[in-house]
């Protein structure tokens, strides 16, 4: 089977600027999961994002969507791509509802009535579907964009930064939708630098810092390697504690930064602690941000494909 | 083919929204022309044999708001489209160059031929007013021929200014500096037969003198050019900015200013 997205060795070089705003990218999205491009801004995410809806044309490598190359058969992979762009539309002429009509007309959908009410109604925005654009609210605005891309029911979706400036109720209410639509066995490709969103929605993730990427793989096999379980522990009384994990005493409070693979009994039989003086014992656990950090910052990186 | 439609639809739904500006406008400015042209200027014009200078006028100024309006409605959608961003969204829909061209073309007709049409009508009842006679189109094929052939024609050149246009300022600068002066210099207001032969031959160098004659002959059965070669002119005006309007849509810009 054709995967939803394949993109191989995609370079991007803008006429007068002196880098490559991407070099040599390759990834792909598998149907029904859904996949975050993570990146600093200027990264490259949108123009990797642009290459496949053919905005922009790629200077090499290319960019297949259901084993169709966008820029040999732009009007057939078109058709299987949703796309909420990162910027919001404010088209100032029509209403909502005229909006999405006109949109599915697009799409060469003439009686797309029922869906339109359908997302319309999903999206809560059935209620100001007599609105003009500039009378909603960003979060409508937002939502909006979201129904435009969804008018023809596409079967990849890209969603470029679609939770940038949106209130935090409406980024869960929205990462909910995302998910139910993957459920519905659509395939998602997501860029973001919400970590958090990435963290909570992306099955596999692909981090980009200056055009390449520097790593590709699954959310939570990111976050075990480039990470660190932080042990916490807090005595009832001070103690001479010794390990090569221990990072810093405060009062009766030391901190331990465990490597994520050891366990918490390994840990503490390495370290012994006096049971009799534990108060509490905190583990946090590492996140994508701390794993996304580590990788942007490194100098030395070298594309590990 | 639904592409097509539905972009024509939006489109003539568009300058319906601007009603004011699409139908009364040209109302009101082709009666002032009228006005003041043809009934208080033109007791002392002649022009050609047989015909009043008012009837002279009417073709004149048709073609004069048909021309500018195809251009003015094809352009002001790319363009506004351009600023509110949803011209992204024509290039990422499966919608071909040519649905685009022809959907924004045709309705830059629609909107050129109501304006013809309104200044027709004040045009005549003028005519009825001053002259007691109604103004009848003398050959109404070649009448048709032209009208389509000025709203496809500066329906596409709009289409392609406005894609390669950075700015506002370049859009007024074409308006301006090429379309205002040719429209003027090209017979709305004077038969080019009273000009120094030098003149008029610059003239025949302007192209709208061809698609305004061209009018002249399908409405009144006068014209200062010869209607076989208006119509030749004409085609190959069509088929050439057809080609510019394609090129414009695969080089030119469809990203937010």
């Amino acid at each position: 089977m054709n995967l939803p997205l394949e993109i191989s060795n995609l370079r991007k070089a803008y006429k007068g600027g002196t880098v490559d705003a991407v070099k040599g990218v390759t990834f792909t999205v598998k149907p029904g999961e859904i996949f975050g491009l993570l990146g600093p801004n200027g990264a490259g995410k949108t123009t990797i994002i642009s290459t496949i809806t053919t905005l922009e044309k790629p200077t090499s490598g290319s960019v297949q969507v259901f084993g169709v190359d966008v820029q040999k058969d732009p009007l057939f992979t078109k058709r299987q791509i949703g796309v909420v762009h990162q910027e919001v539309i404010t088209s100032g002429f029509f209403d909502v509802e005229e909006i999405l009509t006109f949109h599915s007309g697009y799409y060469g959908l003439r009686n797309n009535k029922e869906r339109i009410h359908f997302l319309l109604e999903k999206l809560s925005l059935f209620e100001h579907r007599h609105k003009k654009v500039k009378q909603l609210s960003g979060g409508m605005k937002r939502r909006l964009m979201i129904a435009k891309a969804l008018v023809h029911n596409p079967k990849l979706l890209l969603l470029d930064e679609p939770t940038a400036g949106v209130d935090i109720r409406l980024r869960e209410d929205l990462w909910r939708f995302v998910e139910e639509l993957r459920n519905d066995g659509m395939s998602i490709l997501l860029t973001t630098h919400y970590l958090e969103e990435a963290q909570q929605l992306c099955d596999r993730v692909g981090i980009i810092n200056l055009g390449s990427l520097v790593e590709l793989g699954e959310t939570k096999a990111i976050i075990r390697q480039y990470t660190h379980k932080k042990i916490r522990v807090v005595l009832t009384e001070k103690h001479l504690l010794q390990s090569e994990y221990l990072r810093e005493v405060i009062g009766k409070e030391y901190l331990f930064v465990v490597p994520q693979n050891k366990t918490l009994g390994e840990f503490l039989s390495e370290v012994t602690i006096p049971t009799a003086l534990i108060q509490d014992i905190h583990i946090e656990e590492g996140d994508l941000e701390e794993a996304f950090l580590k990788l942007v910052s490194r100098k030395d990186v070298q594309v590990p494909l | 083919m639904t592409g097509f439609i539905t972009i024509f639809q939006r489109e003539i739904a568009r300058f319906l929204k601007v009603i004011v500006q699409t139908v009364i406008t040209p109302f009101i400015s082709s009666f002032l022309y009228l006005l003041i042209f043809g009934v208080s200027l033109g007791e002392q014009m002649q022009v050609h044999q047989g015909v009043s200078y008012l009837s002279f006028l009417i073709p004149g100024l048709m073609m004069m708001g048909l021309i500018n309006n195809a251009f003015q409605n094809a352009s002001s959608s790319v363009v506004s489209s351009k600023f509110s961003g949803d011209l992204e969204d024509l290039r990422v829909a499966p919608v071909t160059d040519q649905e685009i061209i022809w959907a924004m073309s045709l309705a830059s007709l629609v909107r050129g031929t109501i304006v013809a049409l309104i200044t027709y009508s004040v045009g005549a009842l003028f005519m009825y007013y001053r002259q007691g006679e109604w103004l009848m189109v003398a050959h109404p094929l070649t009448t048709l021929f032209f009208v389509v052939m000025a709203g496809l024609i500066f329906g596409m050149i709009g289409i392609s200014i406005a894609f390669w246009a950075t700015t506002f300022d370049q859009l007024s600068a074409f308006s301006a500096f090429i379309l205002l002066p040719l429209t003027y210099l090209g017979g709305v207001f004077l038969s080019i037969e009273h000009l120094h032969p030098f003149w008029q031959a610059v003239s025949k160098a302007n192209p709208l003198l061809y698609l305004i004659n061209g009018l002249r002959y399908g409405i009144l059965g006068v014209s200062d050019v010869n209607v076989w070669t208006a119509a030749v002119i004409s085609t190959i005006g069509f088929v050439v900015f057809f080609a510019v309007a394609k090129f414009s849509l695969k080089k030119g810009s469809f990203q937010r200013w």
